[in-house]
């Protein structure tokens, strides 16, 4: 942020420290180190070790085997169901929650409030108590699947299951929803009430309205949310465990299950390369993310 | 804030009344339904018969204590050390330091890249020579829950830093001749208050409902306790995690409220 290195930088911009307490540089970034050594010991240094582990063989020299069995046979498929769930979740939570956000907005007053307070708290709950909320509901037992059969529609002898990856894509509407209208909020409250009058009396519909100027506008949001949803079902962990107890095969819980102790001989550096494989497709997945917000803070001001 | 014409152009362009009833009805019993169906099992179960069973003998369990208990330990050293470390080190650095800004900035959002199931698999890999000792105890949860929450509880407090004029704040403390800890504690910490609330509830909360990373570490902690006894007595299962949720709508939702009017900008994030 400092834009100019005139020499009375020091006396004049607002930024600079107080008299008193200038020349003391290793003070003043020694504030910061035991925050840094915190990020490098418990995120940073981990995250290396799995990044390296991944091209180790079991005697520490480098190989690709990790990486060639991880992209293969059952793990393979466990990259595979692992997006079916976050595409399959993703683009409810998307459609779902766009059309509540945008009900919620042209709601006045009370509602509004209680649906945002309500959404962050929901996309904050998530985890292990959601899973049983849901085998209460719709599990083998669930309430709402003994009324459903007391009607005579038998859900699971119809194929249907909590405890597989269409369960779970129900299940993540409970936690994605709510993110995605927290995301879609701002934008649509930012629409110029102008840009809704200048298409009317343009003679647009309102169908056209959304169309050509509303559904452009709010692009790169829903992208942004898209991406944002996209990486918290992939990376979700606690709530799939829960309710099918290790059995569906994602790659989350394929770590898991391989830090647990399950681990054949010669795949001790497999567990990284499935979590290598988990860090580029989120990263990838966050870059996007950065991306999208750029452009959407353009129709702003 | 609001006002009758408050998202008139919406309804102007076609959000009108039955759209928004359709929509906030189905979306709202979708999430209540789960509620009210927890709270009928969890009376119901199997039988045939109103009982509270299940919550009596969850009080019974010794478990049940035990690792509530130790889940709020964490919890409480989870909110110690953010206390201690993310939020001065987040008014350090705004004052003192701005370049680094855009620096924590990018690494308070990091944790959201690297699933916690991969950090738990560094952890072990990076660390499994030395550190089994430490390993053993619970508490080496604090400082990865600490780290893990970051997203949540560093962005909560950096809006509300970004929403005081922090530099006047402190040159102005500074030229009346307050001392540095004066300054923090007579100045910036009651500006910063509501900030400093989110942030730690959020960083507490987070510690509270973690699963992956203590049941990895083998902890008993109290989601690891609820999915064992899931395995074998779906009723008390499904009777604590009911509890668990509507006790979590509690502080969570005093930092929405809390926090609401100041967050408008805060990209938005959420845990599995």
């Amino acid at each position: 942020m400092l834009v100019t290195l005139t020499p009375k930088r020091e006396e004049s911009s607002p930024s600079s420290p107080p008299r008193s307490q200038r020349g003391h540089e290793f003070w003043r970034y020694g504030g910061v180190v035991p925050y840094l050594a915190f990020m490098a010991l418990f995120l940073l240094i981990p995250a290396f070790s799995v990044l390296i582990g991944a091209f180790e063989s079991n005697d520490g020299a480098l190989t690709f085997s990790n990486l060639r069995i991880a992209l293969s046979g059952p793990y393979l498929q466990s990259f595979v169901t692992s997006f079916e769930l976050s595409v399959g979740s993703t683009v409810i939570a998307v459609v779902v929650g766009f059309v509540s956000a945008l009900a919620v907005a042209a709601t006045r007053g009370r509602p509004r409030a209680l649906v945002q307070s309500s959404s962050s708290v929901l996309a904050n709950t998530g985890g292990v108590p959601l899973a049983f909320a849901f085998i209460a509901t719709i599990g083998n037992f669930g309430v709402v699947t003994k009324i459903l059969s007391g009607m005579g529609l038998n859900i699971y002898a119809h194929g249907f299951s909590l405890y597989s990856v269409v369960g779970l894509i129900i299940v993540y509407q409970y936690f994605l929803i709510p993110v995605m209208i927290l995301v879609m909020l701002g934008p649509i409250q930012n629409l110029r009430p102008a840009w809704v009058e200048a298409a009317r009396t343009l003679g647009a519909s309102k169908l056209r309205f959304w169309w050509s100027v509303g559904l452009p506008i709010l692009s790169p949001a829903l992208l942004s949310g898209t991406v944002v949803l996209f990486a918290d079902a992939f990376a979700a962990y606690a709530t799939a465990e829960a309710l099918t107890s290790g059995t569906l095969p994602l790659v989350p819980i394929q770590i898991g299950s391989l830090i647990s102790g399950n681990v054949a001989a010669g795949e001790a550096n497999l567990g990284n390369a499935l979590g290598l494989g988990m860090i580029v497709v989120v990263a990838l997945a966050a870059t996007v993310y950065v991306l999208s917000q750029r452009r959407a803070s353009r129709w702003l001001r | 804030m609001t006002s009758p014409t408050d998202g008139l152009y919406l309804r102007q362009a076609g959000i009108g009344r039955g759209f928004r009833t359709l929509v906030l009805g189905a979306v709202g019993a979708f999430f209540l339904i789960p509620i009210l169906a927890s709270a009928r099992y969890s009376v119901l179960g199997n039988h045939h018969h109103l009982t509270l069973s299940a919550y009596r003998s969850l009080f019974e369990d010794p478990n049940f204590r035990s690792s509530l208990e130790l889940s709020l330990q964490v919890a409480i050293a989870t909110v110690l050390l953010t206390g201690l470390l993310v939020i001065p080190t987040s008014i350090w650095v705004s004052v003192r330091i701005p370049k680094l800004r855009a620096l924590l900035d990018v690494l308070s959002i990091v944790p959201l890249g690297v699933p916690s199931v991969v950090v738990v698999l560094g952890i072990l890999g990076a660390y499994h020579g030395i550190l089994n000792l430490i390993l053993t105890s619970p508490f080496i949860l604090a400082p990865i829950y600490v780290v893990l929450a970051l997203p949540y509880s560093y962005r909560t407090f950096d809006t509300a830093v970004r929403s005081l004029d922090i530099n006047t704040l402190v040159e102005a403390a500074q030229s009346l001749g307050a001392s540095w800890s004066r300054t923090l504690v007579g100045v910036l910490l009651p500006n910063l208050r509501a900030g400093m609330i989110g942030a730690l509830i959020l960083a507490g909360a987070y510690a509270l409902g973690e699963f992956v990373v203590a049941s990895l570490l083998s902890f008993n902690t109290f989601p690891v306790y609820i999915v064992q006894i899931g395995l074998t007595a779906a009723a008390e299962a499904v009777a604590v995690s009911l509890v668990a949720l509507l006790v979590a709508f509690v502080p969570l939702s005093l930092v929405a409220i809390v926090g609401g009017g100041r967050t408008k900008r805060r990209g938005v994030l959420a845990t599995g």
